[in-house]
């Protein structure tokens, strides 16, 4: 988590839709009043303005004392969508009431929370399009309120320093490498998962075979598990770079991002090799996203 | 920023609640001016509206909606004849706005609402400007705000809190509001439109004096106009005769007023005498010339004139509360008569009974004096059973004879009318003046309410030696009228089953409850306040009130600049206290912490907000390596401050010294 630190880089006040209902009003009252004359009428326009006046203080009381604190971001892949849980802080002595939370450099996802009381919290999920590849900077938040007559609203502008990365997207036509690659220390490699060497035991996985769930654990009332074993492997998975034969960087990427997910999915240790990175062969989540990673800053 | 969400979603029920109760509290003035199948309709609507909404109905097709439209145009235009005008037009509005609510449903929907909301508040200040109105107009108001802040509180049930920053909005508006008010130039636009409301007989008495003319005003309570005497010289109630209108064209039981002020000579007059009695008057509009004074006014207010007979004439129509100023003496001497002064004013139609033309002659034949023919006339109204009285039944146009002869029932109307007409028969020039007689004195406010039931009619006769002369002939019929006024009247004639009016004489047993009876003269002072005050403050008020602060003279666009730097001063003022109410909180030790905590994310060691004293200063120690020694200080300190169980308050001075001397001394 990182604070975000207010900025005060434009006018904070800026008009509504409804601003624009409200001139409209004001002007034909005041067009009536005067040229009827009528006092009473001009009552109505004075207090009219007199109380959209009035609410300006209050509107930028409304904003005095909110902190925005972007939560770490989950990464996603292209083409799906990024939630980003924004925690907005009311450090001051009274409550705030509906605050828009928006993240103006990443669309216009925006939410609404419509009460903060003084000294709490309130937390809200944004979610917008991950539409490129790589780590993404979240910029700037945007609180935002018309509070309490709607006529106008203050905004407040927070830079984040958060990031967040995007995936690839993971396509392509080709399949996953049958054969493994050989090499010189990769008899010395052991494959997880089947195999004789009993090496230990990892939390179930939905869909999993049940043949390697250790249900002596589970007889002493543990969680799930799966016993994992070691064999000897003549070869290793390494998805290459080089070895995708497509022209487009673009393609090339997704190509390697699908095969990562079907090498996990498969349970096939795979090992990612890039023109600058090499990721020696393994499987599990920390791998998989290891993986990824690379593959979203390849440049 | 983009279009939020919440416009495309429905709006919660309590926002919905508010704005239904603020479009009730347009709606009274409605009721009395415009056909009442109008507001109907939009209770109709509203209520229809509260029955849809939970079940999801809504008004959605387009040909259901054009043919509501296509409806409501053709009920208008069969109601008014045209959809011109001011009533056709805001029936118009209003009926629109039922379409309306029946389709409305989402959030934008509902800011429309409001501001058409905000137009009703207009139209039923076109409708009608008294106090009781305003207060409605005044909630109604307040309820749109409430609304408001409703909307934007979103899911929030609790009843009191939009209520309580809807008033302290105002509360805060008021200064901003009396301030514009006074001060923000009324510039005429030249853009003119002139919408005359059509009001009903009962706003005042017309041009016309006829059987009955009078009598149909006698159960109006509604007000005509109030007076002050700022000299505190109040003349005694029998003699407060109000002059209206001089009609000078008589034909038996009808008397017609000269279609303007113009049309007639201008009588010569001598110097007024007796004592000058200024008066205040604050006339309720009622959409004719007529202005009302004491008899007798010697000077005209701007903008009217001062007719020959001696009453005020309005230039323009008064459609709306006007205060004026005029001084009336009790005699203005007169006694030239010119031929062509004099000849108008003994004329009588040729239609006049030989019965009633035998009358007025015997008198003249009898007595040669024209007091004594006076005299005469009066005790024939005293002694030969002539009754006063509110109802005397239909007489025909010119039933002169029939009023004189035979039933003699009549009102004032009939008397001064059969009078004046009797006194020209026997050559002595006579006209009928109409306006009010007495009125009801407020002890609260120091002013007299005169109403229209205070409508009165009398006679004014020609003497050689002294001029006019005010002759009633009801003072000889019904003495009690004149002396105690017509509520007097009205109450001992209820009391001896005269008028057999059970509702209205609840009511005034009710008005002399002393208790009722202060509240009422509250209401009225207040009344009387807001149509002096407020209500005749217009574009002419304004420019003397300049001059009387001696700033006449500025261009508009001074007081402009002006009103909106003084707005802005005071806002600005309510955005420090508000800053300094809501400011964050904690105690002195948090806020100094806070600080270094700024000045540290300055150089480039910020804290996250999970991070300890100590971590944090573990970390900054690290990142600051030349502030290493300071930040140890800061954070022990900070530390025993905070957790210690009896902190020592040197200590407190201390950790103030090191956090502000943290950055200057790097």
């Amino acid at each position: 988590m990182r604070q975000a630190a207010p900025s005060k880089s434009r006018f904070p006040l800026s008009p509504t839709t409804s601003f624009a209902g409200l001139l409209f009003v004001l002007v034909a009252i005041w067009y009536a009043a005067s040229s009827q004359n009528n006092a009473a009428s001009y009552l109505l326009l004075f207090a009219l303005a007199s109380v959209s006046l009035v609410s300006i203080p209050w509107t930028f009381s409304n904003m005095g004392g909110l902190q925005a604190t972007v939560e770490s971001v989950k990464p996603a892949f292209a083409g799906q969508e990024i939630s980003l849980a924004v925690e907005v802080t009311n450090g001051s002595r009274g409550t705030r009431y509906d605050i828009a939370v928006a993240l103006p450099d990443l669309g216009d996802a925006h939410e609404r929370i419509d009460e903060i009381p003084a000294g709490k919290a309130a937390r809200t999920v944004l979610r917008f399009p991950a539409a490129i590849r790589g780590e993404h900077e979240v910029g700037r938040l945007q609180l935002t309120s018309a509070y309490p007559l709607g006529f106008l609203r203050v905004v407040k502008q927070l830079p984040s320093p958060q990031r967040y990365v995007v995936y690839p997207k993971p396509a392509g036509e080709q399949r996953l490498p049958a054969e493994t690659s050989r090499s010189g220390q990769s008899s010395s490699r052991r494959e997880f998962g089947e195999g004789d060497d009993f090496a230990g035991v990892r939390a179930y996985v939905r869909g999993e075979s049940q043949r390697h769930i250790d249900w002596k654990a589970v007889a002493r009332g543990q969680a799930l598990m799966t016993k994992q074993f070691t064999a000897e492997s003549d070869g290793l998975l390494y998805l290459d770079f080089a070895a995708v034969r497509l022209d487009d960087l673009e393609a090339r990427l997704s190509q390697l991002t699908l095969w990562v997910i079907e090498a996990e999915r498969a349970r096939r240790p795979y090992g990612l090799r890039l023109p600058a990175i090499e990721i020696p062969p393994s499987l599990g989540e920390p791998h998989l996203h290891r993986c990824l990673h690379a593959l979203a800053l390849f440049k | 920023m983009k279009t939020l969400r919440k416009k495309d979603t429905r709006v919660p029920r309590r926002p919905l609640l508010w704005l239904a109760a603020a479009l009730l509290f347009t709606l009274p003035p409605m009721f009395g001016t415009l056909p009442s199948w109008v507001p109907l309709l939009f209770l109709i609507a509203l209520a229809a509206k509260f029955w849809m909404e939970p079940k999801g109905y809504r008004l959605r097709s387009l040909i259901w909606k054009l043919v509501f439209v296509a409806l409501i145009l053709s009920l208008l235009f069969f109601s008014y004849g045209s959809l011109r005008g001011m009533e056709p037009g805001v029936s118009l509005i209003v009926l629109l706005t039922s379409v309306k609510i029946l389709e409305a449903h989402t959030a934008r929907e509902f800011h429309i609402m409001i501001m058409v909301a905000w137009i009703l508040c207009l139209c039923g200040f076109f409708l009608s400007q008294n106090l009781a109105i305003a207060l409605c107009l005044l909630i109604a108001f307040a309820l749109l705000l409430v609304a408001l802040i409703q909307f934007h509180r979103g899911l929030s049930s609790a009843f009191w809190p939009p209520i309580r920053i809807a008033a302290k909005l105002l509360a805060q508006a008021v200064p901003l509001i009396i301030l514009l008010f006074l001060f923000f130039p009324r510039i005429n636009t030249g853009l003119r439109f002139q919408i005359a409301p059509q009001r009903g007989a009962s706003a005042g008495f017309s041009d016309r004096l006829s059987p009955g003319s009078v009598a149909v005003l006698a159960n109006s309570s509604a007000a005509a106009f109030r007076a002050e005497f700022p000299d505190g010289k109040i003349p005694p109630l029998s003699a407060m005769y109000w002059r209206g209108v001089v009609m000078w064209h008589g034909e038996g039981l009808e008397w017609k007023a000269p279609a303007g002020p113009a049309a007639l000579p201008r009588t010569s007059q001598g110097p007024p005498r007796g004592e000058a009695i200024r008066q205040w008057i604050t006339i309720e509009p009622h959409d004719a010339h007529w202005m009302f004074a004491l008899d007798w006014p010697v000077n005209s207010p701007s903008g009217a004139v001062l007719a020959p007979g001696n009453y005020l004439w309005s230039n323009q129509p008064i459609h709306k509360p006007r205060r004026y100023e005029v001084t009336s003496y009790p005699e203005i001497p007169n006694n030239r008569l010119h031929s062509r002064e004099r000849e108008p004013l003994l004329q009588v139609p040729a239609s006049i009974s030989p019965a009633a033309r035998a009358l007025a002659q015997s008198w003249a034949t009898e007595k040669p004096n024209p007091r004594a023919i006076v005299n005469k006339a009066l005790e024939f109204f005293r002694t030969q059973g002539f009754h006063y009285s509110f109802s005397p039944g239909q007489y025909g146009k010119n039933d002169l004879d029939e009023f004189l002869f035979h039933r003699r029932l009549g009102f004032c109307e009939h008397y001064a009318a059969s009078f004046a007409t009797l006194m020209r028969l026997a050559g002595i020039p006579a006209r009928v003046v109409t306006g009010y007689l007495g009125g009801e004195y407020n002890e609260i406010g120091h002013f007299f309410l005169v109403r229209q039931a205070d409508a009165h009619a009398w006679c004014e006769v020609w003497f050689p030696d002294s001029g006019w002369e005010r002759v009633d002939p009801t003072a000889v019929v019904a003495p009690d009228r004149v002396n105690l006024g017509v509520n007097f009247f009205l109450e001992r004639r209820a009391a001896t089953g005269q008028l057999d009016n059970t509702q209205s004489a609840f009511a005034r047993q009710l008005a002399r409850w002393p208790i009722f009876g202060r509240a009422r003269l509250g209401w009225q002072t207040l009344s009387y306040a807001w149509d002096t005050r407020v209500l005749s403050f217009d574009g002419d008020e304004q420019a003397s009130f300049f001059a009387s602060l001696g700033m006449a003279g500025h261009r508009p666009i001074f007081f402009i600049v002006g009103t909106l730097s003084f707005a802005t001063a005071l806002l600005t003022l309510y955005a420090g206290w508000t800053h300094l109410r809501t400011r964050p909180g904690g105690n002195r030790v948090k806020i100094m912490y806070e600080t270094f905590c700024r000045k540290a994310a300055r150089l480039g060691a910020s804290r996250n907000p999970s991070e300890g004293p100590l971590d944090f200063s573990v970390r900054a120690t690290r990142l600051l390596p030349n502030e290493s020694e300071r930040i140890r200080r800061i954070a022990n300190t900070y530390i025993a401050l905070r957790y210690a169980p009896a902190p020592d308050p040197m200590m407190l001075e201390q950790f103030a010294k090191e956090v502000n001397a943290f950055v200057r001394a790097s």
